[in-house]
């Protein structure tokens, strides 16, 4: 145990192995994925069997999976159970809304307007032909896929922008409608209740009834996130990523084989029915569907979470959804401050983040990462045998210890060698020197073979010669020049003065 | 006949000024301004309180002077709102990465703060302006037109004009359009990008004050009294081709008649399918509006 902890590393949880299965895997069946990426190992210190978790989101998302479904439950309050509630409506529809827009790449803001439609649809049919939940849930997820079968048609010759206003345009459009549309509710400002119930009106006033209706809740959230994993993180996801990862989507992706429209219309619609079915399951649990579904500013409230928590990701639009409600729901008395400060929560993450609260961390590491090429760019001093930035690249730190300990030692043993020391060194090769000269020439004893120079003996008494040894056996030495020396002391300090030469010349 | 044709063209008119804005800003800032809602707001705002004003402390009520306040406080009230824009959304930002997204997604934020904070001050209530124009009719044979349509649609084509007209010929004009052409050509011949932006924002906030006094005299003002001429103005601008002066004046009066027409002919409530319909036919066929001038030039 050192006396200073320096670092980071040594916080990094480890696991023992005691078992020689240091690198067995538990995988999902069915897949070639396993649940939690464990990197097995050999800790280089210790040299014992370890384990490293690599990827700790899946632990961060089953904490927080579990907060969410075990706080309201725990606490048992109908305003909690209503605001945990809206939290998993939201937020089911934002990670369906993540793919189009982050996967996808198609910026739509008809997603509410999809979620309506499959609730009015849902609603519409349970009261006039009254049909029972499941088949709702059905038939909201088919009118999700038609909506989004509608809407993607445009998107095939419009992009960007004019698509966003388009969408805005159609729910804006649907909301008139149904405005006007006697049958749709339209009397009653749009409300249309009266739809089957999972949990039947009566029992929602129990706490019980609550509990069950919530924890329906949370399933049509995790059944968004299995959505979003299999599509984002399955071979389409794959293909847009690689498609939208060059400059020229389309005729690359073409090029290299992506049906690149193909693709995210597919993508598209898939979350379209999910859409669907998220507010058909939004009738089943509400009794009905409400103008709610379409207002511009209900649009906005959710746009606003997906930036506050960062676009293109399920636990930006998760998290971002958890801030946005529990302020706006939580903090009534707040009256219209509380938008205010959503509005600014937005505009801040805009401003000073580039996606959001988990756009933060790899903004922050790309900020270290130019100060440290700054500091690096700016650093003159010279060092030996590898230059800082290769410093990660090495991984036993003992190399780089000890090429920084011979470079120290090099650039000392460089500031001893003066003509006074040469000349010690020319009178008497061998026996009793000073100590700087000692010093020396011990230095230059335990150099490694290869490329050492050393005396040659052509013949004894007479001729010496100056040769490199190649440090590899069976390969003669080389000859390095073409002097002869007649006596050994002399062969000697041709030798030394070679060697202070590359000492001289080296860093 | 002629009462559709007044009508159709005050509505065009009104939707021309909020779209010719957008456009305006789109085209030489590269920022769809969403906060214009809040801008035509805020100059319906400022407009009432002079209002409210001068009848306190002069009982003025009406008259030459007073509509000639109102409407321009209204424009400079929405110029500086304008400008507020584009100091929280326009400067910070728009050297930086995604620009485009990030400035929309800046200006609804602004939107969203705006709206409450207007309900915070001023309460939900419809607050009136006085009737710039007076309240009489021209009685044309058998028709009636008031005076308030005859100068909204006479004050919007002077104003439009005037601001085509300097688009047109002034040095400043000049540096925008080489900005909406290519603003890095733009900015290394000298132009200004954050000058001339501003400048761009502050003239269609002017233009959406312009909007604001002018609707007020029909609809008041409210908090949100924004959002119906954003989102018209929004797809007039989107059908227009964004950027384009002409194109979005032809949209305006094309969507303003289709309106009228409707309005006439069949139930108001039809008329925004009809002119969802309409945008969306002339999308299909022209995805990048009537006029279309930018499809690669702002890329």
């Amino acid at each position: 145990m050192s006396k200073y902890e320096v670092g980071r590393r040594r916080l990094i949880p480890r696991w023992p192995v005691r078992t020689s299965s240091l690198f067995h895997r538990i995988r999902v069946p069915g897949t070639k994925r396993s649940l939690l990426r464990f990197e097995g190992r050999y800790n280089p210190k210790t040299l014992q069997r370890e384990l490293i978790l690599k990827d700790k989101k899946p632990l961060f998302w089953m904490v927080g999976l579990f907060a969410l479904a075990a706080i309201p439950i725990g606490v048992g309050q109908q305003l909690v159970f209503s605001i945990f509630g809206s939290i998993c409506f939201f937020a089911a529809i934002n990670v369906l809304w993540t793919l189009i827009i982050g996967t996808a790449g198609l910026q739509s803001f008809a997603s509410l307007a999809t979620v309506g439609v499959g609730a009015y649809a849902a609603t519409y049919l349970s009261i006039t032909y009254g049909i029972p939940w499941p088949v709702m849930l059905v038939v909201g997820t088919l009118f999700g896929a038609l909506m989004g079968f509608i809407i993607s048609v445009p998107a095939r010759r419009l992009d960007g922008l004019y698509y966003a206003l388009l969408t805005i345009g159609i729910s804006e459009f649907l909301r008139s409608y149904i405005t006007q549309s006697e049958s749709l509710g339209g009397q009653f400002n749009g409300a249309l209740f009266g739809a089957d119930r999972i949990v039947a009106e009566e029992a929602m006033q129990t706490q019980s009834g609550q509990t069950i209706s919530y924890l329906i809740s949370f399933l049509v959230l995790l059944i968004s996130l299995a959505i979003f994993r299999l599509v984002s993180g399955g071979r389409i996801g794959i293909l847009l990523r690689t498609a939208q990862a060059s400059k020229e989507d389309e005729s690359f992706a073409a090029a290299i084989g992506i049906d690149f429209q193909r693709a995210r219309l597919l993508v598209f619609l898939i979350a379209s029915a999910a859409l669907g079915f998220v507010g058909a399951f939004y009738a089943t649990n509400q009794g009905g569907a409400s103008l709610s579904l379409f207002s511009l500013d209900q649009m906005l409230l959710l746009l606003a979470m997906i930036v506050i928590g960062g676009l293109g990701k399920a636990e930006g639009a998760v998290v971002g959804t958890v801030i946005v409600v529990f302020l706006n729901q939580w903090f009534t008395s707040w009256g219209p401050w509380r938008i205010v400060l959503v509005g600014f929560l937005m505009l801040a993450s805009v401003l000073y983040t580039r996606n959001g609260l988990f756009g933060l961390r790899q903004q922050l590491i790309e900020i270290r990462e130019r100060r440290k090429a700054l500091s690096r760019a700016t650093r003159t001093t010279r060092y030996g045998a590898f230059l800082p930035e290769q410093g990660p690249e090495i991984s036993d730190k003992g190399v780089i210890a000890e090429r920084e300990f011979e470079r120290a030692i090099r650039d000392k043993l460089r500031d001893w060698i003066t003509p006074e020391i040469i000349e010690e060194h020319r009178l008497s090769p061998l026996g009793q020197h000073s100590d700087h000269l000692e010093r020396i020439l011990n230095y230059f004893r335990k150099q490694p073979i290869s490329n050492k120079y050393v005396v040659y003996c052509e013949s004894a008494f007479q001729a010496y010669r100056v040769v490199a040894l190649s440090g590899i056996p069976g390969v003669p030495p080389r000859l390095v020049d073409d002097k002869t020396y007649s006596n050994l002391d002399e062969a000697y300090h041709a030798v030394f003065l070679r060697r202070i030469n590359d000492l001289k010349s080296q860093h | 006949m002629i009462e559709l044709i007044a009508s159709g063209l005050v509505l065009a008119s009104m939707y021309g000024l909020v779209a010719v804005g957008i456009s305006l800003t789109w085209s030489s800032v590269g920022m769809l301004n969403l906060a214009q809602g809040f801008v035509f707001t805020f100059g319906g705002y400022v407009a009432f309180l002079f209002a409210q004003y001068m009848a306190k402390n002069f009982s003025i009520r009406d008259g030459v002077l007073l509509s000639l306040g109102v409407v321009l406080l209204g424009m400079i009230g929405s110029a500086i709102a304008g400008l507020i824009v584009g100091g929280l959304a326009f400067l910070p930002l728009h050297d930086r990465v995604n620009f485009p997204v990030r400035g929309l997604i800046a200006t609804l934020a602004i939107s969203i703060m705006g709206t409450q904070i207007f309900m915070l001050i001023f309460g939900p209530q419809s607050k009136p302006l006085p009737q710039i124009f007076g309240i009489k009719r021209f009685k044309i044979g058998d028709f009636s037109i008031a005076y308030g349509q005859v100068g909204t649609i006479v004050v919007a084509t002077v104003v439009l004009l005037v601001v085509t007209l300097w688009m047109r010929r002034s040095r400043r004009g000049l540096q925008m359009r080489a900005m909406m052409m290519n603003p890095l050509g733009a900015n290394m011949v000298g132009v200004s990008v954050r000058t001339t932006g501003m400048i761009a924002l502050a003239i269609s906030g002017a233009l959406a004050g312009l909007a604001s006094v002018l609707l007020g005299q029909i609809f008041f003002v409210s908090p949100t009294s924004g959002v119906q001429p954003l989102i018209v103005g929004l797809i007039i601008s989107l059908a227009g081709g964004l950027g384009s002066m002409p194109g979005t004046v032809l949209a305006a009066v094309l969507l303003g008649f289709a309106e009228a027409v409707t309005a006439r002919y069949t139930e108001q409530s039809f008329v925004p399918f009809v002119q969802f319909a309409l945008v969306i036919a002339i999308l299909t066929f022209r995805p990048r509006g009537l006029g279309g001038v930018l499809e690669d030039v702002r890329e």
